[in-house]
């Protein structure tokens, strides 16, 4: 008896320890070699779901990403590449300029001739209206943001394309500025691979988009290698149509681009010192003691603070929904006591200009959007800052004092009690959040911060109604050709008010009439005076209503490289006129064809 | 009672333990009366400002000069502005760029620097150079071409009105100041944290208030678990068996599983240092119920307790007079290990990001998942995270010190 015990217990060991040795695994190992490698982070967080472009949640960034800031093309392609240095479109599927006709109804692009899918076929002007006609017909975020202002795009002849706009009750196109945007926005897709999946699926709109897409075939210079929960690897089309002369004249550098799957940023920012990576699109606080204290070969666009092309600004909304907070000297009042330089300097560790550089309005700090409103203006209801007698005497005046004597303020009886919320985890938010507190102490308004996990955070945000945040935080638009008309649309519009699932922008609530007649129009003003007098006096109810306050201005991308492998990345003082944008973003994939190895 | 404590204080475990607690106690009563003020503003503007004592430049202008002749003066001045690595790489730049460099001593500071001033030009993009590798060119250029050679520099003064800057004063190679007679000198031994606040002083206020956390938590876990034990082993019967049912269930849940579940589920702007500790303490009750509970089965038979039972005392005041007294031993030392453990949860919630609201007090989870957040420990800004685990760890040592002394002295098994 007890030596079968004995020798059961030793099987059972046995196999215990066997199950411990973990068999090697059976993946193919894939061979990359690094001087033909580029490595990205910061842009994948998660493994991909698949390669259907039609889908919305493919969760593939590096493959499928359109951005109305430059669209995402190593292996899709837009007509034009976008610059946001200069707001120039650079044909790439498309032959030349784009033109309008003479009531600005109708945009003609011709096609470049080169242009061939993957499977060697040409691209056509089919393909792109076919893309156009699918995105709508099955309903994807990209065809729901079209459909209200393009009516349809016509192949008028295999090489010549026509977007024809949605028209307004006089006659005249409902948006021209989001045309323009289209055309450096949208992919095209193979009509031939469309059908294909159309077919399979029973044409049925759901299936389509759950379609994972293994077999797509697309334009751009890179192609699908393999993905797994480690890497999603691309491997370059040596076929590339883009190797004409009427293109680029030459393949892009790297054979294969990676993206190497982390945790969380600090394993990503490890990698990336480390040299394991080459381009990283990730907030490093202190970027600068990379090279100055540490000595690494990495650097970013601009060799001075803020290292950065700074296009958008992550703002603090205040919820309209909270009754307190429509009391529009309580608003200013906080946003003046809020000290921006404290959360330029130790939330944003120097990476934006402050608020004196830029002084405060819906435009970004780009030389273009600046020009676009009269500056004396609005000169008097700017605000810098860290104000906090001001912020006191605005509220003595409002008569919100405090009554009781405890050291908090009072509105209508009630206590005034705030709580300030982003996301858990988006460090820089949420140490902007605690200075916006820390201002509130300062001018007897308690406000407690709140980090609440982002997929609970962003169901509260978009919802059509909500009291549970009451000052939050979202972004704004980056640079794009619709801006800073979006912008201005995004921080004020009633159209947004009691839409649920609002991804748009108002996510306070914020009504005002007026604003919503100057969003409207903008965008088919043409008159360069009247635009002005537009923009200012959107400014100028901004800064007095203060539906919400930009704390910080950022980059759309953070653009920072480590050249131990790959050198000759774009710079600001290069003169090659290639924005920060990864290297794979609108015009910035022109980085990819200038790269050069450190040790040839 | 007296010889007890005397016997306690025998213990050289126990004495080292509650030295080191009193010590921080100690200083958590001093630290503040020395450096009063908000533990939570924020002064510096940037992150991470290193240890040391900052002087302010501003005042120190205007503050009295001493002339100073010392020898090693220029020396010194020169040996911060070139690294033996910068002079390496200056070499290197000469021959990238087809300057002569024979001859040249790398330690010859002057000539070095006048080669450099002659020949390096921020415009030149030298083949193969890497743009990290040209900033740096820049910025040493730059740095050299700061450290001015001029024997005085003049601080000037911009007249609001016109514009027009004035001479003020003018400082030499050899004007030296007093700090004393600076008036604004800041010393900051751990430097700021990633906000600008000063790290000791937050430090010393976090400290106070994860003490005060684990003692709540320990007073609550330590009352519950002896009220539940208590019960549980002297009514027996039902009573017991639903108390040990529920201790059983939360002896299987892990009891910090339980802890960052309940925090979840609280939002965050309810959740004060109180209300945690409060929850920390509700979910460590356990092992005290079950210690206890054994405890009172042995000794609800003896014979004291027996003949108390007979004379017809009542249930609380045998509980108190004839159990609670021999148990009471072991009791102090479940509560001292329950605030250790306390201190530890508070931490381990924190850097989760599920610990107390962070505007109001410092905690050292808190403090710790700050500096996490903001990379601390990849950037080497050892200040912002070091001494808190260090106080972390000193806390829980001279507990668990103390602990160790008074079960030499309590238990007959380990008595000497």
């Amino acid at each position: 008896m007890t030596k079968t015990r004995k020798i059961l217990s030793m099987l059972l060991a046995l196999a215990l320890l066997g199950s411990l040795i973990t068999v090697p695994a059976l993946a193919e190992t894939v061979e990359l070699p690094r001087n033909e490698t580029l490595y990205f982070a910061g842009l994948q967080w998660g493994s991909v779901n698949g390669w259907n472009p039609l889908s919305d949640d493919m969760n593939n960034a590096l493959g499928i990403t359109q951005n109305a800031g430059g669209s995402r093309i190593p292996m899709f392609e837009t007509l034009y590449m976008y610059n946001m240095l200069d707001g120039s479109f650079t044909p790439l599927l498309a032959d030349g300029d784009y033109v309008w006709n003479e009531a600005r109804t109708e945009i003609t692009v011709k096609i470049k001739p080169a242009a061939k899918w993957s499977d060697g076929t040409a691209l056509t002007a089919e393909d792109v209206a076919y893309t156009f006609d699918t995105n709508v017909k099955i309903g994807n975020a990209r065809g729901n943001s079209y459909k209200p202002f393009i009516e349809s795009v016509v192949a008028v002849d295999p090489s010549t394309v026509v977007i024809k706009a949605k028209l307004n009750d006089a006659g005249a196109a409902v948006n021209p500025l989001q045309m323009i945007t289209y055309l450096e926005e949208a992919y095209v897709f193979q009509k031939a691979w469309v059908q294909t999946v159309e077919a399979r699926n029973n044409n049925d709109a759901a299936a389509i988009k759950r379609d994972p897409g293994d077999d797509v075939i697309a334009s751009g210079p890179y192609k699908k290698y393999f993905a797994d929960d480690q890497k999603v690897v691309f491997v370059r089309d040596d076929s590339y149509w883009g190797q004409d002369a009427s293109m680029w004249g030459k393949l892009p550098v790297p054979k294969y681009l990676v993206h190497a799957i982390y945790a969380d940023n600090p394993s990503g920012e490890t990698a990336f010192k480390a040299g394991e990576v080459d381009v990283c699109q990730q907030f490093i606080a202190n970027i600068q003691d990379l090279w100055l204290k540490d000595g690494l070969p990495i650097s970013t666009y601009m060799d001075e603070a803020p290292w950065g092309i700074c296009v958008n600004m992550p703002t603090a909304w205040f919820n309209m929904d909270i009754p307190a907070l429509q009391n529009a000297s309580l608003r200013k009042a906080i946003a003046l006591a809020v000290d921006y330089d404290a959360i330029i300097q130790n939330a944003m560790t120097g990476q934006s200009p402050t608020f004196a550089d830029v002084p405060r309005s819906c435009m970004n700090p780009t030389a273009g959007e600046q020009a676009t409103f009269d500056h004396d203006a609005v000169k008097d209801l700017q605000w810098a800052g860290n104000d906090i007698d001001g912020a006191k005497k605005l509220l003595d005046d409002a008569g919100i004092l405090d009554t009781d004597g405890d050291g908090w303020r009072e509105l209508d009886g009630q206590k005034l009690s705030l709580n300030a919320c982003c996301p858990n985890g988006w460090t820089d938010w949420m140490a902007a959040m605690e200075i916006v507190a820390a201002a509130g102490e300062k001018i007897g308004i308690e406000i407690t911060t709140e980090f609440p996990e982002w997929s609970v955070y962003q169901t509260v945000v978009t919802a059509a109604k909500q009291t549970e945040y009451d000052i939050f935080m979202m972004w704004t638009d980056s640079a794009a050709p619709t801006q800073p008309w979006g912008r201005v649309r995004q921080l004020m519009s009633g159209e947004f008010n009691g839409i649920e699932g609002n991804w748009s922008g108002n996510w306070g609530h914020f009504a005002n009439a007026r604003i919503d007649e100057i969003i409207a129009a903008i965008p088919s003003t043409v008159d360069a005076d009247a635009l002005k007098a537009l923009y200012t006096e959107a400014v100028q109810i901004y800064l007095s209503e203060v539906p919400s306050f930009s704390l910080m201005y950022r980059p759309n991308m953070f653009h920072a490289v480590n050249e131990s492998v790959w050198t000759n990345y774009p710079d600001a003082t290069d003169g090659r006129n290639i924005p920060p944008s990864i290297c794979v973003d609108g015009y910035g994939i022109a980085a990819l064809y200038a790269l050069e190895l450190v040790n040839p | 009672m007296k010889n007890t404590i005397r016997q306690v204080f025998h213990s050289p475990k126990f004495v080292v333990g509650f030295c080191i607690f009193m010590a921080i106690l100690l200083t958590l009563f001093i630290y503040p009366l020395l450096n009063p003020g908000n533990p939570l503003q924020m002064i510096g503007l940037g992150t991470f400002a290193r240890p040391g004592t900052y002087v302010s430049v501003y005042d120190g202008v205007t503050s009295p000069f001493s002339t100073f002749k010392l020898p090693q003066a220029d020396a010194n001045r020169l040996d911060s502005l070139l690294t033996t690595e910068d002079r390496v790489n200056m070499v290197n730049w000469f021959s990238l760029n087809g300057v002569d460099v024979a001859g040249l001593d790398i330690t010859d500071t002057q000539a070095m620097i006048a080669l450099w001033k002659q020949h390096f030009d921020p415009a030149i993009r030298p083949q193969g150079m890497t743009k990290a590798m040209r900033n740096y060119y820049i910025r040493l250029n730059t740095s050299i071409l700061g450290a001015s050679s001029a024997d005085a520099l003049v601080v000037s003064e911009t007249d609001e009105a016109t514009g027009e800057a004035s001479e003020k004063s003018k400082i030499t190679k050899t004007d030296y100041v007093n700090v004393a007679d600076v008036a604004n000198v800041v010393t900051l031994p751990l430097g700021t944290d990633n906000f600008g606040r000063d790290t000791l002083k937050q430090l010393v206020a976090a400290c106070g208030v994860s003490i005060l956390i684990g003692l709540i938590a320990g007073a609550v876990a330590t009352a519950l678990g002896l009220l539940l034990g208590l019960l549980a082993g002297y009514l027996g019967g039902l009573v017991d068996d639903i108390i040990m049912f529920f201790t059983n269930i939360f002896t299987v849940i892990p009891s910090f599983v339980l802890l960052i579940l309940i925090n979840y589920s609280i939002s965050q702007d309810q959740r004060g240092a109180g209300t945690v500790a409060l929850v920390i303490g509700l979910t460590s009750w356990v092992w005290t119920t079950r210690s206890v509970r054994s405890q009172v089965l042995s000794l609800r038979g003896r014979d004291h307790v027996n003949l108390s039972r007979l004379s017809g005392h009542s249930l609380p005041r045998i509980i108190l007079t004839d159990i609670l007294p021999y148990i009471a031993s072991y009791v102090v030392m479940a509560f001292i290990l329950q605030v250790s453990s306390g201190i530890l949860a508070e931490a381990q919630l924190s850097l989760l990001g599920l610990g107390p609201k962070t505007t109001e007090v410092p905690t050292l989870g808190l403090m710790m998942n700050w500096a996490m957040l903001y990379s601390a420990h990849l950037n080497g800004s050892w200040w912002a995270y070091f001494p808190v685990i260090l106080v972390i760890a000193l806390i829980s040592f001279s507990l668990n010190l103390m602990n160790t002394g008074l079960d030499q002295v309590f238990n007959p098994t380990l008595r000497d």
